[in-house]
């Protein structure tokens, strides 16, 4: 019973499962993902049989619900799956560099620079449609993360909190300059109003492909400097001692947040709650160590946003419920519940 | 208290500068400081008055108003008519792009007094010197400036809920162009009467479904219109489309996302907006794109009609929406 015993491991002092219990999580956390997954492209607004689901995955058949299925859940799922990952794993990064629990990509202004971009496309520049918010996003959530480090860097090397600090600024900036925007264009406000929600339906896969490229650079980043943050996480002196390059590492690491996050809010907008949930979820499950975090949050996060999408097709049949809002639904209580049960582990 | 006499005195101040400057305001707007287009709608003070129930009560209003201006929903409705009024707020682009060309000048030639939003500027407004100021508009906006505008000029306000033949029937009595607003209803009436003779057998035995998109909607939604112009064709030519159940809210107001489409597939005929060239309006566009309704029934055999609406709360673009329906279904095999 390998897997059931528990040992101290990590940077930390906590008693956390081992290796091959590690293991066992992340293959029945992936079994959830690949069952979410069959789930989402199975359940709509809209009462598709098994029978019609298959035809319509596995042959060309041209029936209007073959073509709801191609059209509309299986792209509507690609973009889930993508979106979850990004998201999880820039809350990962987030918590680990700036070692606060209480972190999500919103703190380094990633989202004030996207929805400001996009107010500004919107309003100034009358684009209307998903795929012309995209840039405007990403591009937004880039600049705003660059400004953020700029700013939040001393003489002395970035420092987590000066950059949180600086990020809380520049995003509450953003946020003022963007609400006034909308408050004198009142069309823009009406035609953001769903991509603030936070939306993974309507969206073409054609929005993901040019994001992808970005997506996969930061994950091999995300997980090239897991190491160091693994020692970034007993401090810098001790980091350093360990040969750990702290500007370097946190530099890394605010790129690979930055790409995710922005991918991510291009995409499908804001969506918040799922980078603050899922990495503390992970980290109580398999302890401090921050590539098994970075690999439950890249698997457990698209389950929560899934799971929410599916909630949020049905229980409003046939209207729907943008996901942005069920993930705050959904994942409040249910980190409520894991609070109140447990403690968490140190980061 | 030492400093009331100062308080005091400082009220008073204030006040007669107030009072001044507004004197001066009234001074300065007279004559050619409002501006050529101003000067070139006005006329005599009107003679007589008359009472005219609204939403706002009982208003005493001229019965040949010289000086009107138009805020909120009535700026088109009065052109519509025929109106010439001397100040205006903002119409959307949408709107204004449907409009006749003359109607176009006759708002053109108005001064904006305010937004399409609901914002008011007053002493814009007031330079003007209307004799009569019509307002249709949200109740919050009016609990605003209602009060200010009827300090201005005998103001009749109609609520966002008013049936638009009764709105019409409103706007023409209050404008006093009731003249125009006969000719619109006999064209009108006549225009019905004609497609109900000429399509009777279809109108009698198939189901239609409006759909619907607007520049607000969410992506990947669309609506089912059962109002507006759908309720005309619905309430007044005698179409079957479907309508929400008595007391629940119009079908319009809910979203529906695109895996929808194939719901559609129950009606005989989908009508579904197009612009004055036949085109399908630009929010429409990514519905008619999408591979699950070119595979409807009623697309694949030419039962998809796109229907021209340029507006549904004046008799001219209900005409023109009734001409484009009339020309629609003549496209439909077996009309007769």
């Amino acid at each position: 019973m390998t897997a059931l015993v528990l040992r101290q491991d990590g940077p930390g002092t906590e008693t956390v499962p081992g290796p091959p219990r590690r293991l066992l999580g992340l293959v029945v956390a992936l079994v959830v993902l690949v069952v979410l997954l069959v789930l989402s492209v199975m359940i709509g607004s809209t009462a598709i049989g098994p029978s019609v689901v298959w035809d319509a995955l596995f042959h060309s058949s041209a029936g209007i619900d073959q073509f709801a299925i191609r059209d509309f859940r299986l792209p509507r799922t690609v973009v889930g799956l993508v979106v979850g990952v990004a998201l999880g794993l820039s809350g990962a990064l987030i918590q680990a560099l700036t070692r606060n629990p209480l972190a999500d990509p919103g703190v380094l202004g990633v989202h004030a620079g996207a929805s400001f971009a996009v107010t500004v496309a919107v309003g100034l520049l009358g684009v209307r449609d998903a795929q012309g918010y995209m840039w405007f996003a990403f591009a937004g959530a880039l600049v705003v993360t660059l400004l953020v480090l700029a700013f939040g860097s001393t003489r002395q090397g970035s420092s987590p909190v000066v950059m949180v600090l600086a990020g809380v600024c520049v995003g509450a900036v953003l946020g003022g300059a963007r609400e006034a925007l909308q408050l004198t264009d009142p069309d823009a406000f009406d035609a953001m109003r769903n991509w603030n929600a936070g939306s993974i339906a309507g969206r073409p896969l054609e929005v993901v492909w040019p994001i992808l490229p970005f997506l996969a650079v930061a994950l091999v980043l995300a997980f090239a400097v897991s190491g160091p943050l693994n020692a970034l996480a007993l401090g810098d002196e001790l980091a350093v001692a360990q040969g750990v390059r702290l500007v370097h590492t946190r530099v890394l690491a605010v790129i690979a947040l930055t790409l995710l996050a922005g991918g991510a809010t291009a995409i499908a907008g804001p969506i918040g709650f799922v980078g603050l949930m899922v990495p503390h979820v992970a980290r109580w499950i398999v302890g401090p160590h921050q590539r098994w975090i970075f690999a439950y949050s890249v698997l457990l996060a698209p389950s929560l946003l899934l799971v929410s999408d599916i909630l949020g097709r049905i229980v409003m049949r046939p209207g729907e419920i943008p996901v942005g809002i069920v993930t705050a639904f959904v994942g409040a209580p249910v980190l409520v519940a894991l609070v109140r049960r447990k403690k968490s582990s140190g980061l | 208290m030492s400093n009331t006499p100062l308080t005091r005195r400082g009220a008073a101040l204030a006040a007669a500068l107030m009072s001044a400057s507004l004197v001066l305001t009234a001074c300065g707007s007279d004559g050619d400081d409002t501006g050529d287009k101003a000067t070139e709608a006005r006329g005599g003070k009107a003679a007589g008055t008359h009472s005219v129930k609204a939403e706002n009560g009982t208003v005493e209003i001229p019965v040949d108003p010289r000086r009107i201006v138009t805020i909120g929903n009535t700026n088109l409705p009065f052109i519509d008519l025929g109106g010439k009024p001397v100040g205006v707020t903002e119409a959307s682009e949408s709107d204004l792009d449907v409009l006749p060309e003359e109607q176009r000048t006759a708002y053109e030639a108005a001064e904006i007094v305010g937004s399409d939003g609901g914002e008011v500027d007053l002493e814009k407004l007031a330079a003007l010197e209307p004799d009569l100021i019509l307002v249709q508009f949200h109740s919050n906006d009016w609990d605003k400036v209602g009060k200010k505008l009827q300090a201005i000029a005998p103001t009749v306000y109609w609520g966002l809920d008013t049936e638009w033949k009764a709105f019409a029937d409103a706007i023409a009595e209050a404008g006093n162009v009731t003249d125009a607003l006969s000719r619109q209803k006999a064209e009108f009436d006549e225009k019905v009467t004609k497609i109900q003779e000429t399509y009777g057998k279809v109108i009698d035995s198939t189901s239609f479904v409006d759909v619907s998109r607007g520049d607000w909607s969410d992506p990947g939604t669309f609506y089912i219109a059962d109002i507006g112009c759908s309720e005309i064709a619905r309430d007044d030519i005698g179409l079957d489309l479907p309508e929400a159940a008595e007391g629940e809210d119009p079908l319009a107001y809910e979203s529906l996302p695109f895996e929808q489409i194939g719901e559609l597939s129950e009606y005989d005929v989908v009508t579904y907006p197009v612009d004055a060239d036949g085109r399908p309006t630009e929010p429409f566009v990514p519905v008619v794109e999408t591979n699950t309704w070119k595979a409807l029934p009623a697309v694949s055999s030419g039962r998809a009609l796109g229907v021209f609406c340029p507006g549904n709360n004046s008799y001219g673009p209900v005409i023109q929406y009734l001409d484009s329906l009339g020309s629609a279904l003549a496209t439909l095999p077996g009309k007769q």
